[in-house]
């Protein structure tokens, strides 16, 4: 009796474990229709300009009557597991939208169709801004087309900073006396003057740059991590030092969670340093209290070097419509279009486009990271991150983590 | 199992003992007869093996490739051999992460084992309203998708507006304004056992107080009697009966909770997660997946099959044993 009970329970067991660890096979998704195109954009773009996208639907499907468009919004931060996963079954999208910092991974790998035979087609492709121009070339080849780039600005509440009789900072010390001003009149628990979340790398980062340090270099064929330097010391103790006089966000927390201007919106900072297209989701309330300025430098008059990033849209080698997709592509990429992104507070992809918005003048002084194959792995790996969060924290000293932070860089890199 | 608890033992018997005269049709009914069993779990062990054995084929045949983006998307990889385990086992941060699995999966099964046997105890005592709205709530626990748990215990645990710091502030525990409950690997790891703990608590409970029926009352009146603490009773009298499935349970929370993912995962955040908060199941999916170099990523999940299966036999070998001496 006890041995049946026993093995009936085993046997329950062993299915238990079955069927926990079974998983249904996906189904891939083939393109029965030859006339519709998967398209992956990013969030961005769906809080920031739907009205371009559906423009752009609008005018693909009036020239190829029959053909339809599905676009499907991607979050950064799972969108390049979710493409390999396409990769591996054979169902990539037709158009997707990836950052600068990425393109090179894959198009080393040969993800991409080439496209050099149609660069000319594409609206204003002469003009096209270098750096990011030249994150859709590999080997000679163009795998990428230029969407957007975009500086980092600042996005402040006039009316707060009228109170404060704070003028338009020249440098980071005024703008840091500005923000201790601003916390005095403010005195609410959890009120930020400038909301920065801690482990916000971009923004961090610009404080190395800004001293005149730098992330890592190349050096007889090896990348070495370059943030132990002086230069790049001093600028991450300006950081903190900025950090704990101005904000009140989360030290270890990230920059889109939450959103920049939910918290804004919600009046809990007077100022948000981010994309300039962040001015959209303020929240009715402040829209008529909203402006935006450069970040400065801690040199005075000039502009601290902003992060400078930027997406390409490429074809997956995979796709089944190429000559479908590269047409949507060239449509979303229209003058007119990007001027609709150049109006949101995004940098056009052309020099003929250029205007002399706060976003463009912000871009003037710039930054970028390590041209490495292996740079995403860094990112995804939370090197920066993690370093930025023990330093806020003061589980680290800035020799110790930079060091760590160096090391890790550079097994990543040379991997 | 005896002779006499195989079906048509008698008739075996009978054919035996004319054996001298009917060989040939004695060895092939033996030959059937025997063949049985084998032949009724044959449904079961072929969907088992295309189940699970034809992926763990192909996972065994990858961890010895190198299959990183490009192969992944010439769909064809290169052999060499034990490389990859070779650099997993060279590797301090595997080390590492074995060390803190093994801490948090002793940590987890004992508190899932050690509550849940409690809870049901409590099962056992309790009238039989209470018992009704204990089981509906630990079954709606049970019910929850882990994804949707673990989003609502972010929003309790959110640093600016979450419902744990304003209740630990009012009623003046401390002062947990913007408290921070992701700042360091051991604060992390704790939320994300207080979570699975929660998740898995019922299945134990449910499991354990059907065990518990099995325990005569006669027996427990009797040992009472005799004068025996309520301890002793349990020790020696409720345990000895109940321990195959105590058994099971632990060898089951071994696997799942050694193997965890998406509580940990989504609690911390991709975007935290660094070598020193990784679990085992994590650190598999940032070397495979998020640093795609797949091949890599198959041997530390060949290894990890490998570990549990160590860290389990104990269990596994005790339940066989335990069936032997009970037929």
């Amino acid at each position: 009796m006890k041995a049946r009970f026993f093995f009936a329970a085993a046997l329950a067991a062993a299915l238990a474990v079955a069927a926990s660890t079974a998983s249904a096979k996906p189904t891939g998704s083939k393109h029965a229709l030859a006339s519709k195109i998967t398209v992956w954009l990013q969030v961005d773009a769906q809080s920031g300009w739907p009205n371009l996208v559906a423009a752009a639907n609008q005018q693909f499907q009036a020239k190829h009557p029959g053909a339809t468009v599905d676009v499907q919004y991607q979050t950064w931060g799972d969108h390049l597991s979710k493409f390999d996963a396409t990769l591996a079954g054979g169902n990539t999208p037709d158009v997707i939208e990836m950052g600068n910092t990425e393109m090179t991974k894959y198009m080393a790998a040969g993800a991409f169709a080439n496209l050099s035979s149609q660069k000319g087609s594409f609206p204003n492709s002469k003009n096209w801004l270098k750096g990011l121009a030249a994150s859709g070339n590999y080997n000679g080849r163009t795998y990428g087309v230029p969407y957007y780039a975009g500086s980092r600005v600042v996005t402040y509440r006039t009316d707060l900073f009228r109170k404060a009789r704070a003028k338009v900072p020249t440098s980071l010390g005024q703008f840091t006396a500005t923000a201790k001003r601003l916390k005095k009149q403010n005195p609410k628990r959890g009120f930020s003057p400038v909301y920065i979340a801690g482990t916000d790398w971009y923004f961090a980062m610009s404080f190395v740059y800004d001293y005149g340090g730098q992330i890592a270099q190349r050096k007889g064929g090896k990348w070495v991590g370059r943030l132990e330097s002086k230069k790049a010391r001093a600028g991450l103790a300006a950081y903190k030092r900025f950090f704990n006089a101005a904000s009140r966000a989360s030290k270890t927390g990230t920059e889109n969670r939450p959103q920049p201007y939910d918290v804004y919106a919600r009046g809990q900072a007077a100022s948000i340093i981010g994309p300039a297209w962040f001015s959209c989701c303020v929240g009715k309330k402040y829209t008529k209290a909203t402006k935006q300025f450069v970040m400065p430098s801690h040199a005075k008059g000039k502009a601290m070097p902003g992060f400078l990033g930027g997406s390409d849209l490429a074809v997956p080698a995979g796709s089944n419509d190429k000559s479908l997709a590269t047409d949507w592509i060239r449509i979303f990429t229209s003058t007119a279009s990007q001027r609709g992104l150049q109006a949101k507070g995004n940098i056009p992809n052309a020099t003929n486009l250029l205007g002399n918005s706060v976003n463009e003048r912000a871009a003037k002084r710039s930054w970028f990271v390590p041209t490495a194959k292996n740079w995403v792995n860094v990112e995804n790996g939370n090197v920066l991150r993690t370093m930025l969060a023990r330093i806020l924290t003061g589980r680290a000293s800035i020799a110790e983590a930079t060091a760590w932070a160096d090391d890790n860089i550079a097994l990543t890199l040379n991997q | 199992m005896t002779s006499s608890e195989i079906p048509g033992g008698t008739a075996f018997a009978a054919e035996a003992a004319l054996q001298p005269r009917r060989r040939r049709s004695f060895t092939v009914a033996r030959v059937v007869r025997g063949a049985a069993p084998y032949l009724l779990i044959l449904p079961v062990v072929v969907t088992i093996a295309a189940i699970l054995g034809y992926p763990l084929y192909h996972l065994a045949r990858l961890s010895f490739q190198k299959y990183g983006l490009f192969e992944l998307i010439a769909r064809h990889g290169t052999n060499v051999g034990w490389a990859n385990y070779s650099s997993v086992l060279h590797d301090q941060v595997f080390w590492h992460v074995l060390i803190r699995t093994i801490v948090f999966t002793v940590a987890n099964v004992a508190l899932t084992m050690g509550i849940g046997t409690l809870i049901a105890l409590l099962l056992t005592k309790v009238s039989s309203v209470v018992r009704v709205l204990l089981t509906a709530g630990l079954v709606l626990a049970w019910a929850m998708p882990p994804v949707v748990a673990v989003q609502v215990w972010l929003w309790m645990t959110n640093y600016e507006n979450g419902v744990l710091n304003y209740a630990l502030t009012t009623l003046h525990v401390g002062d947990y304004y913007q408290h921070d409950w992701y700042a360091t690997p051991f604060s992390q790891l704790s939320l994300t056992t207080t979570l699975i703990v929660w998740g898995a608590i019922p299945f134990i409970v449910v499991t354990v107080y059907a065990g518990l029926s099995q325990v005569p009352p006669e027996l427990v009146e009797a040992a009472e009697i005799d004068g025996a603490r309520p301890w002793r009773v349990f020790k020696d009298l409720t345990v000895p009966i109940v321990k195959p499935i105590f058994l099971v349970l632990t060898s089951l929370s071994i696997i799942w909770d050694f193997g965890v993912f998406t509580q940990p995962f989504l609690l911390i955040d991709q975007t935290r997660i660094n070598a020193s908060n990784e679990l085992m199941g994590i650190y598999l999916f940032e070397e495979g997946y998020l640093k795609t170099d797949f091949g890599r990523g198959a041997a530390i999940s060949i290894l990890m099959l490998l570990i549990v299966a160590a860290l389990s036999v104990f269990y596994v070998r005790k339940m066989v044993r335990m069936g032997d001496e009970a037929g």
